[in-house]
C-alpha cells in the first residue's frame, strides 16, 4: 500500500506503529494533522503531549495534569506526511528516527536510559 | 431550605449515623449459628487434612520439610479458628456448650499438628497424631451434628 | 523427524505457564467440594483459551500485530487505555500470586523463610531470563512442567469409579452460589489472558509468519489439550480424596497430598517440582505480557530478543513490574487469596482484551485468506458470550461467597 491514493484513515492510520527506515519502533500516530479544501493528510503527530486530546473531556483534565501541557518539540513531534515512506503493518518512514526527533525515549544517549543498570 | 431547616437535617442524619454505626458494632464479633456451624466444619476439615499429612509422616512416605511446613500451616489455621470462637459473642446463649466444646477441639487440634511440626520425621508420633486428629474430627462432626439439631 | 521434533518442542513450550497457582487453586479446590462435577468446566475452560490463543497467534502471523497493537487499533486510545490499565492491574497482581506461589513450594521443600524465597525467585527469574535465550525460557519451564504427569499417574493408581467421573464431563448447572462461584472460578483460571498476551508476543519475537500457522494451531489444541489433561487429573485426584473426608484446600501444599498418598515421598516431590516450574513459568509470562502490552500499546521498542540496550524502555518496566510483584508478595498477603482476586478480576477484564483480537481475526483487511473461518467465528463468538456473562457474575459471586470461604 502506497501512501499515495485513499486510504482509511481512522481504520488503518491512526494508533499505528510508526518505524523509521531502519525498522526501529518509535511511537504511534497519536493524531492527524489534516489542512486544505478538500482536506488532505498533511502530517503524523506523535508524542505524550497529545494524549489527553484523545480522551473523553474530564479524563482529559487529569491527563493533562498528569503529562502537562503540550510542548512542540518536546512531548508532541510533528511528522510532514513526504517522510511516510509506506504503508503496510506499520507507518514506514523514509529517514532514521534522531533525523526526525523520534524514539528519544529508548535514545541510548538521553541521560535516564545512559543511568540503567546495563548501559 | 431555612437555617434551622438545615441544622435538622443535619442532625436527622447524624442520628441515623450513629444508630447505623451502634447497630453494627453491636453484630460485630457476634456469632451466628450458621457462622458457628460453619467454624465446627473448618475444624473438621482442617482434623481430616492433618490426618493426611500424619498418615504421610507415620508411612516415612513423605518429605520432612513438608510435613513440618504443612502441620505449622494448619496448626495456624487451628489456632486462629480456636480464637475467633472463643471472642466472638454468641447470638443464640443456648449454643454455649457447643462453642465451649468447639474452641476444645481447636485446641486439641491446634496441639496435636503441633507436636506434628516439632516430630516431622518420627514414624510413631505421625501414627499417634493421626489417630488423635481422626478422634477430634469426630467430635467436631458431633458439634455439626448437635448445632444442626439444635437449629429451628 | 526433525519436524515431528520441533513442533513437540513448541506445543511443550506452549504450555509452560499455563498451568498456574490459580488453576492449581480452583481445581484442587473445585474437586473437594463438588467432586467431580466441575470437570465439564474446566474442558470448556481450556477449549476458551485454546481458541482466543490460536486466533491472536494468527493474528500475530499474518499481520504482525500482537494482541495491544490490536487493541489500540481496533478500539483506539481511550477504550484501550481502559484496557491497558485493566491488564496491568490483572498482571500484577497475578505475578505477585505466582512469585508467592514459588515461595510457598520453595518453603514446602526447603527450610528457610517465604520472604527470603520470594526475594530469591525473583533473582532467579532475572538470571534465567537474562542467561537464557527466548525459546529455551519457554522450553525450560515447558518440561519442568511435565512433571505433573504424576497427577494423572495418579489418578490411575486411585482408579477412581469411572461412570462418576465420566458423568462430570456433562455440563449441569446447580443452583447453590457456592457452585455458580466455581463455575466462573474453574473458567476464569483456565482462561487467565496474560498467557495469551504473552503468546502473541513470543509469536512475533520467534518472526512467525503464514508458514507458522498449523503450528499455530498445533500449539493451540495440543498444547492447551496437554494443560487440560493435567487440569482434569488435579480435580480428579483432589475430588477422589478430599471430598470424602472433609478437606478444604486452603494451602498450596494440599494440591500436592494425594500424589503423596499415592506414591510417597517420591509422587511428593514430583508434584512439588512440577508445580514449582509451572508457577514459575506462568511468574515469567504475567511479567513479560505487562510490560510488552504497556510498550506495545505506547509504541515503544519491546523484545526480549531486542535486549536491554534497543529496547531499554520495555526492559526497564519488566523490572517495575517484578518490584511491584515483589512488594505485593512480600506485604503478607497469602498468595492464594491474592489469587482468588487476581483470577476472578482477570475474567471481568477478559471481554476488553478478547473482543478486538475476535473483531480482526474476522476482518479480511488485516487477514486476507486467512480470516476467521466459519468454525473459528462460531467458536469465537460463542466464546464472547460466554466470557461476558462470567465477567458480569463473577464479581456478585464472589462477594456473596465470601471467595469461594461460604
Amino acid at each position: 500500500m502506497r501512501a499515495e491514493g485513499d486510504i482509511y484513515v481512522v481504520h488503518r492510520l491512526l494508533d499505528e506503529q510508526i518505524c523509521d527506515a531502519e525498522g526501529r519502533r518509535v511511537g504511534r500516530v497519536d493524531d492527524i494533522e489534516l489542512s486544505g479544501d478538500p482536506p488532505r493528510i498533511t502530517a503524523l503527530l506523535v508524542g505524550e503531549g497529545l494524549y489527553p486530546r484523545r480522551l473523553p473531556r474530564r479524563l482529559a483534565r487529569l491527563a493533562r495534569r498528569i503529562s502537562g501541557p503540550e510542548i512542540w518539540g518536546k512531548n508532541a513531534l510533528r511528522i510532514p506526511w513526504e517522510e511516510v515512506d509506506e504503508l503496510t503493518s506499520t507507518v514506514k518512514l523514509r529517514k532514521k528516527a534522531e533525523e526526525l526527533g523520534l524514539g528519544l525515549g529508548d535514545d541510548p544517549e538521553r541521560w535516564i536510559v545512559r543511568r540503567l543498570p546495563w548501559n | 431550605m431555612t437555617g434551622t431547616g438545615r441544622k435538622r437535617v443535619r442532625s436527622a442524619t447524624l442520628l441515623l449515623l450513629l444508630a447505623t454505626l451502634a447497630l453494627a458494632w453491636s453484630g460485630c464479633g457476634e456469632l451466628s449459628n450458621d457462622e458457628l456451624n460453619r467454624g465446627v466444619e473448618s475444624l473438621s476439615a482442617l482434623a481430616a487434612q492433618g490426618q493426611l499429612v500424619a498418615n504421610g509422616v507415620a508411612r516415612d512416605a513423605t518429605k520432612i520439610t513438608y510435613a513440618r511446613a504443612m502441620a505449622r500451616t494448619l496448626g495456624e489455621q487451628a489456632e486462629h479458628e480456636a480464637e475467633k470462637l472463643a471472642d466472638a459473642s454468641l447470638e443464640e446463649p443456648e449454643t454455649a456448650d457447643q462453642r465451649h466444646a468447639a474452641v476444645a477441639v481447636a485446641e486439641e487440634i491446634s496441639g496435636l499438628l503441633s507436636e506434628l511440626q516439632t516430630f516431622p520425621g518420627d514414624e510413631r508420633h505421625g501414627e499417634l497424631v493421626e489417630q488423635h486428629l481422626g478422634e477430634a474430627g469426630e467430635k467436631a462432626d458431633a458439634i455439626v451434628a448437635q448445632l444442626s439439631g439444635d437449629a429451628p | 523427524m526433525r519436524a515431528i521434533l520441533k513442533v513437540a518442542l513448541g506445543i511443550i513450550a506452549a504450555i509452560g505457564g499455563f498451568l498456574d497457582i490459580g488453576d492449581l487453586v480452583f481445581t484442587t479446590q473445585a474437586g473437594a467440594l463438588f467432586r467431580y462435577d466441575l470437570l465439564w468446566a474446566v474442558v470448556l475452560g481450556v477449549i476458551g483459551i485454546a481458541v482466543y490463543a490460536e486466533m491472536s497467534g494468527r493474528v500475530a502471523a499474518v499481520s504482525g500485530r500482537p494482541v495491544f497493537d490490536v487493541i489500540r487499533m481496533r478500539m483506539g486510545f481511550g477504550m484501550g487505555l481502559l484496557a491497558l490499565v485493566a491488564s496491568t492491574f490483572v498482571n500484577v497482581l497475578t505475578l505477585a500470586a505466582e512469585l508467592g506461589g514459588i515461595a510457598i513450594v520453595l518453603e514446602l521443600l526447603f527450610d528457610a523463610p517465604y520472604s527470603m524465597f520470594v526475594i530469591a525467585a525473583a533473582v532467579a527469574l532475572v538470571a534465567i531470563v537474562a542467561l537464557l535465550p527466548f525459546g529455551g525460557i519457554e522450553r525450560f519451564f515447558g518440561y519442568g512442567g511435565l512433571l505433573l504427569f504424576v497427577v494423572v499417574a495418579t489418578v490411575f493408581h486411585q482408579n477412581p469409579d469411572w461412570g462418576e467421573v465420566g458423568r462430570g464431563f456433562i455440563p449441569s448447572l446447580d443452583s447453590s452460589t457456592l457452585y455458580l462461584y466455581f463455575v466462573v472460578g474453574v473458567f476464569a483460571a483456565a482462561l487467565m489472558p496474560y498467557e495469551v498476551h504473552f503468546y502473541s508476543s513470543g509469536a512475533i519475537e520467534e518472526g512467525w509468519t503464514e508458514k507458522n500457522l498449523k503450528e499455530n494451531r498445533l500449539n493451540a489444541i495440543v498444547g492447551y489439550g496437554i494443560g487440560g489433561i493435567l487440569a482434569v487429573a488435579l480435580v480428579i485426584v483432589s475430588g477422589y480424596l478430599f471430598h470424602p473426608v472433609g478437606v478444604e484446600p486452603d494451602n498450596l501444599g494440599t494440591v500436592a497430598l494425594p500424589m503423596q498418598g499415592a506414591f510417597g515421598e517420591t509422587g511428593l516431590l514430583l508434584a512439588l517440582g512440577g508445580m514449582l516450574f509451572c508457577v514459575g513459568g506462568a511468574a515469567i509470562d504475567s511479567s513479560f505480557a505487562a510490560s510488552y502490552n504497556l510498550a506495545q500499546f505506547l509504541g515503544w521498542e519491546w523484545g526480549r530478543y531486542q535486549g536491554p540496550r534497543k529496547a531499554p524502555r520495555f526492559t526497564a518496566s519488566w523490572l517495575v513490574f517484578l518490584l511491584l510483584g515483589i512488594g505485593i508478595a512480600e506485604s503478607g498477603i497469602n498468595p492464594v487469596d491474592i489469587t482468588e482476586y487476581s483470577v476472578v478480576l482477570a475474567v471481568v477484564a477478559l471481554p476488553l482484551t478478547y473482543l478486538p483480537v475476535l473483531l480482526i481475526a474476522g476482518d479480511r483487511s488485516f487477514m486476507d485468506q486467512y480470516a476467521n473461518g466459519r468454525i473459528a467465528a462460531t467458536l469465537g463468538w460463542t466464546y464472547f458470550a460466554v466470557i461476558v456473562v462470567l465477567a458480569l457474575a463473577a464479581i456478585p459471586l464472589l462477594l456473596a461467597t465470601n471467595a469461594g470461604g461460604g
